[in-house]
C-alpha cells in the first residue's frame, strides 16, 4: 500500500533558508502523526510543505506516493480558525461546500452528490442544525468543527490539521476526536500539529518532536520522554506525580 | 426627436448603469475592506485623465494606465511582508491628486476643471459614455460571476485557498484590476466623490441588512441605482449638483439602514450576526 507520507532527511524553508531540518517520517494510511513543538518550531511550515506550498530544500518527500504539490487535490487541510475572516457573510453550508470546489470545478454549479456530501459532513460533526447560520456567529469550537466538515466533504486520503484544539471547548473537542477516529478507521491518514502533549498521547500513532529540526519521532510512549522534550523545548520540563509533564518554555 | 437626445434621459440611463456597476463591485470592496484602496484609485486616475487629454488620447485610456499602475503597485506592496499597505496607499492617493492638479495648472483654459473631476457631470454624458459604461458593466459582471468561488475562498480563508491550489496573489490582482476598471469607467462621467460613495455606501448598507452574499449583491445594486435616481431627481427639483445629490442620497441610505437595522429586533437565524448562539 502506498504510504500517506514519506519524508527522509528533509529540510523545508523559504527562499533557500531552511526553517526545519532533519525530518524523517513515514506515515501509513489510517495512521496519525502528531507534530509537537513550541510556537515557531516549524509545525505550520511542515504542514505547508506537505501541501507543496513550502519547498523541500533537501532530502526526499512523497505525499500519497506523489510529489507534494501534485498530491494537493487528495489532501485536506484544516487551517487555524483565527486566520479566517469571521465577518464574511458566508453560511456554514457554504463553507462546507468549499470543500467540494475542487471536485465540482470552480465554475460549475453544485450537484446533488455535492449537497449530500455537505449535509453528511455537517451531520458527522454534529452541526446539521446550524447549516443556515453565518459562520462568524458560531463559537470557536463550532467553527473548528465546520472546517473539519469542509475537509471531510473533500473526501481526503490525507488530512492536515493545524492546531485543531486551540480555543476549543470540551464538547467540540470530543466531537472532533470522535470524527478523527472515524476517519483513521476508514483509512485516512492524519497529520495534527499541537502543543498539547495529552492530545498527542491520546490520538497519535506517531509523535514527531520538532523545533527547528526533528529531535525525535516514534510511538508516543517511547518518544514523549522527559529527555526528548527537554531537547526539543530547550527548557525545563517538570514531571508531576501522576505521570503528566509540564513544559516550562524558557 | 430621439429619446437619447434628451440630456436628462441620458443621465437617467447612465445613473442606472453606473449604479449597477458600483453596487456589484462595492460588495467586493466592502467585504475585502478595500474602500481606502478604491479612494486612492479614484484620485490616482486623475493625473492619467489629465495627461491623456493634454496629449490628446482617450481619457479612459489615460485613467486606465494610471489606475493599473496603482493596482499593480498596491498588489506588489501587500505581497511584501512588513510593508504598510495603508501608508503606501495614502501616499499614492495624495501624490496622484497633486500630480493631476499640477498638470491642470500647466494648461490654461483646460476644459475639465477640478470641480467636475470631483463631483462629475452626469448631466453631460454622451451616448458614447453610455456605451462605455454598458460594456464595463457586462465585462465586470462576467468577471465577478466567473470568479465568484475563487474570490469567496480567497477573501474568507487565504490559507485554505492556497491549500486548495489557488494563487491568492493572482486573484487579488484580478479583484484590484476589476475595481480599477469600474473606477476608470465611473470617474470621467461621475467624478471621484460620486464614484467612491456609489461603490462603498450602498454595499455597506446592504451588508447591514443581510448575511447572504447573493442578497447583499442584489441589495447593493438596488440601493446604488435607487440613490442614483433619487439624487438625480433631487438635483432637478432642488437645483443642486447631480453628483452631490446622488452622493448625499447614498449616504442617507447607509445612515437610514444603520438606524433601522439597529432598531430592528434580532430576526431570522444567521441574520446580520446578531443571532444568539446557543452553547455547543
Amino acid at each position: 500500500m502506498t504510504p500517506a507520507l514519506t519524508y527522509s532527511a528533509v529540510s523545508v524553508g523559504y527562499q533557500g533558508t531552511p526553517v526545519l531540518t532533519h525530518v524523517d517520517l513515514e506515515l501509513a494510511p489510517g495512521q496519525t502523526v502528531a507534530l509537537v513543538g513550541p510556537n515557531g518550531a516549524g509545525k505550520s511550515t511542515l504542514i505547508k510543505s506537505i501541501l507543496g506550498l513550502v519547498p523541500v530544500l533537501a532530502g526526499a518527500a512523497t505525499v500519497l506516493g506523489d510529489h507534494p504539490a501534485a498530491a494537493r487535490g487528495r489532501a485536506g487541510y484544516v487551517p487555524q480558525t483565527d486566520t479566517l475572516d469571521a465577518d464574511f457573510p458566508v453560511s456554514v453550508r457554504q463553507v462546507v461546500m468549499m470543500g467540494r470546489y475542487r471536485r465540482i470545478g470552480w465554475w460549475r454549479p453544485a450537484g446533488k452528490d455535492d449537497r449530500r456530501a455537505v449535509s453528511e459532513a455537517l451531520d458527522r460533526v454534529g452541526l446539521a442544525g446550524r447549516a443556515g447560520h453565518r459562520f462568524g456567529t458560531l463559537s470557536g469550537g463550532q467553527r473548528q468543527r465546520v472546517l473539519l466538515a469542509r475537509a471531510i466533504a473533500s473526501e481526503p486520503r490525507l488530512l492536515l490539521l493545524d492546531e485543531p484544539f486551540n480555543g476549543v471547548d470540551a464538547v467540540s473537542q470530543d466531537a472532533i476526536v470522535r470524527v478523527l477516529r472515524d476517519l483513521t478507521g476508514s483509512g485516512t491518514a492524519l497529520v495534527i500539529s499541537t502543543h498539547d502533549l495529552q492530545v498527542a498521547r491520546d490520538l497519535a500513532d506517531l509523535v514527531c518532536l520538532i523545533n527547528g529540526r526533528q529531535w525525535a519521532a516514534g510511538p508516543p510512549a517511547a518518544t514523549l520522554t522527559e529527555q526528548n522534550l527537554r531537547r526539543t523545548y530547550g527548557g525545563s520540563t517538570i514531571s508531576l506525580a501522576d505521570g503528566r509533564m509540564v513544559l516550562v518554555e524558557p | 426627436m430621439n429619446w437619447w437626445d434628451d440630456a436628462l434621459h441620458r443621465a437617467t440611463a447612465e445613473v442606472i448603469l453606473v449604479g449597477a456597476l458600483a453596487g456589484l463591485i462595492g460588495v467586493q470592496v466592502v467585504l475585502r475592506r478595500l474602500s481606502f484602496f478604491t479612494m486612492a484609485l479614484t484620485h490616482a486616475t486623475f493625473p492619467g485623465v489629465v495627461a491623456a487629454s493634454i496629449i490628446g488620447v482617450n481619457i479612459l485610456v489615460g485613467g486606465a494606465v494610471a489606475g493599473a499602475a496603482v493596482a499593480l503597485g498596491v498588489a506588489a506592496l501587500t505581497r511584501r511582508r512588513g510593508q504598510d499597505a495603508a501608508a503606501a496607499t495614502g501616499v499614492v492617493l495624495s501624490a496622484g491628486f497633486a500630480l493631476g492638479a499640477a498638470l491642470v495648472a500647466t494648461q490654461s483654459g483646460f476644459s475639465r476643471d477640478l470641480s467636475s473631476f470631483l463631483v462629475g457631470s452626469v448631466l453631460t454624458v454622451t451616448v458614447q459614455d453610455l456605451v462605455t459604461t454598458l460594456v464595463a458593466l457586462v465585462v465586470v459582471g462576467l468577471v465577478l460571476s466567473v470568479s465568484a468561488r475563487p474570490l469567496l475562498l480567497v477573501g474568507f480563508d487565504r490559507a485554505g485557498a492556497r491549500a486548495a491550489g489557488l494563487s491568492t496573489g493572482a486573484w487579488d490582482l484580478v479583484l484590484l484590476l476589476t475595481i480599477e476598471v469600474v473606477v476608470v469607467t465611473l470617474v470621467p462621467a461621475a467624478g471621484t466623490i460620486l464614484a467612491l460613495s456609489l461603490i462603498v455606501a450602498p454595499a455597506a448598507a446592504a451588508r447591514l441588512w443581510t448575511d447572504r452574499l447573493p442578497v447583499m449583491s442584489v441589495l447593493a445594486v438596488v440601493f446604488a441605482v435607487g440613490s442614483g435616481l433619487a439624487g438625480l431627481w433631487a438635483s432637478g427639483r432642488f437645483d443642486i449638483a447631480a453628483g452631490a445629490g446622488i452622493s448625499l442620497t447614498a449616504t442617507a441610505v447607509l445612515l437610514l439602514s444603520w438606524l433601522l437595522t439597529r432598531l430592528r429586533p434580532a430576526v431570522s437565524p444567521g441574520a446580520a450576526g446578531r443571532t444568539e448562539v446557543a452553547p455547543a
